[in-house]
């Protein structure tokens, strides 16, 4: 990446309510091409909401978010609960999303990438709960969206599979995929990401690299930091980091 | 419509055609369906094509909506509910797309089981060896086979009517039980709701015996009616109850189609 390279998702100082209810605010963000960053905090924290204001799904009450890139599909998208038509085969649902994106899908490719390679004629009402999200791994990447932005993409899945799952976003970051991902899964954060968000309450509390929130906390481990400066957050109720990057 | 668009619309429908195919239930229903209307011309006799016609008007008026909507009431709103919607909604797709290749897929999975059991109905007619004659069979003069084709023509555009009014539900409703019971009740008015309200109309001297053609067109039962006794009864259709007039019949069914169509695309999800 050059310099002058925008970044490829720009949160900017977005806000949304449910009502009378709040659940973000003055979020601000940016991610860069090829950057994993993960957002991180507790139950009912915002993250699934900002999740899908970014994947266009839900218009925020106020702010901005832009993501710079001319696909036919920007933005790629795994909900935190992936399901299928269950009557379909793997590999009749992966050609079916690339009819809708107007790509022909190299079917074996694709399910090789999340390990479902000797499965592709198995209907989708036969797979595990984390076979499933393995599928919709699969879907989010068909069109070769710029961004993706995966809820939860490890949950469900045995540790091998979370090692798998974490291979795969380092592959598709290598190939300069942004991926903005959701998860309590904090060992895969410590793999996989540039940057962890720390939502609480609606607002960013730290934005930074899972080992410098580690040195500026002190904590031994990342879980040992993320409850330190939520902690520190809900006594101060002080929002640090509102700015953040991937960069 | 763009190549890309075209594809999507061909993908959409495949998967509704699919999906219908691969249900069990659906199979059923057709089934059902299809024996509902065989027991017409083998229990009650097929003296002709016009008799079969009068004899089946009536059971078609009637299950026919009840198909296209077991058929559509859930179409889209199963990929809601499941979350896939949202999913879909992240691929470069109109909504005017979505919406418009679910509906031809559920159409051709319609259209296929309804008209295959009529035309396999229309086989009774000459195998009959001795045809038992109903007093509307006497009444006729002539019998032609081209009228049951009329009526089964008009029956399709009946069913895809009754279909688009079916996906319409399904994009309105929030949930699985809400649909359901969205479903019956705009069931009921299809069937018989609005032809009770015109007869209020008339009762209460609302409607006057001038518009009655008119505003019977705006049920979509009562336009089918119109049609079948326009096109495919018409050496009986004075001795018929009170009926709309062909063209407004049309005008009643096509904007019953596209105003539903619209409603569905409005409502499918949010831009």
């Amino acid at each position: 990446m050059t310099d002058t390279e925008e970044p490829v998702l720009t949160v900017d100082d977005v806000r949304h309510a449910f009502g009378d209810l709040t659940v973000l605010e003055d979020v601000s963000f940016s991610a860069d091409r090829g950057s994993v960053v993960s957002l991180v905090g507790p139950n009912g924290s915002g993250k699934s909401t900002l999740l899908r204001i970014v994947a266009g799904l839900i218009e925020q009450t106020g702010g901005e978010v832009t993501v710079a890139a001319s696909a036919d599909r920007p933005v790629g998208y795994l909900p935190q609960t992936p399901a299928f038509r269950p009557q379909f085969s793997l590999a009749e649902t992966l050609s079916f999303y690339g009819d809708l994106a107007g790509v022909d899908v190299d079917v074996d490719d694709r399910l090789r990438r999340v390990g479902l390679q000797n499965v592709p004629d198995r209907r989708v009402d036969a797979l595990s709960g984390g076979m499933t999200r393995l599928l919709g791994i699969a879907q989010a990447t068909v069109g070769d969206p710029p961004l993706l932005v995966l809820d939860e993409p490890s949950s469900g899945l045995d540790p091998v599979m979370v090692e798998h799952v974490s291979a795969v976003v380092d592959d598709l970051a290598g190939e300069g995929t942004t991926v903005l991902l959701a998860t309590h899964n904090i060992d895969a954060v410590e793999q996989m990401a540039d940057t962890v968000l720390v939502l609480d309450d609606g607002t960013i509390v730290a934005a930074e690299s899972p080992t410098a929130l580690r040195e500026r906390t002190g904590a031994d481990t990342l879980t040992g930091a993320l409850a330190d400066v939520i902690e520190r957050d809900e006594t101060a109720s002080v929002s640090v980091g509102q700015r953040g990057g991937a960069e | 419509m763009s190549d890309g668009r075209l594809r999507q619309v061909r993908a959409l429908a495949q998967r509704e055609l699919d999906a219908v195919v691969r249900t069990r239930t659906y199979l059923v229903l057709v089934t059902l369906f299809g024996l509902a209307v065989a027991s017409v011309p083998a229990l009650g006799g097929a003296g002709g094509y016009l008799p079969l016609v009068l004899n089946l008007m009536t059971p078609v008026e009637v299950l026919v909506p009840v198909l296209a909507f077991a058929f559509g009431y859930q179409a889209i709103r199963a990929d809601a509910e499941r979350g896939e919607l949202d999913v879909i909604r992240t691929y470069p797709v109109r909504r005017a797309t979505y919406v418009l290749g679910v509906f031809l897929g559920r159409a051709t999975a319609v259209l296929a089981a309804v008209l295959v059991p009529l035309a396999l109905a229309a086989t009774f007619v000459p195998l009959a060896s001795q045809p038992a004659p109903s007093f509307l069979a006497s009444a006729a003069t002539v019998d032609d086979p081209i009228y049951y084709v009329r009526f089964v023509s008009i029956t399709g555009v009946y069913a895809v009517v009754a279909l688009g009014i079916a996906v319409a539900v399904s994009t309105v409703a929030r949930t699985r039980r809400e649909g359901l019971a969205l479903a019956v009740s705009t069931l009921l008015v299809v069937v018989v709701g609005l032809d009770l309200a015109v007869v209020g109309g008339l009762t209460t001297g609302v409607v006057g015996p001038d518009g009655l053609g008119a505003t019977l067109a705006l049920s979509p039962a009562s336009a089918f009616r119109g049609l079948v006794l326009a096109f495919a009864a018409t050496p009986v259709a004075g001795a018929s109850a009170p009926a709309p007039a062909a063209l407004p019949s049309v005008v009643g069914l096509l904007g019953w189609l596209i105003g539903t169509l619209a409603l569905a695309t409005v409502t499918v999800w949010r831009t």
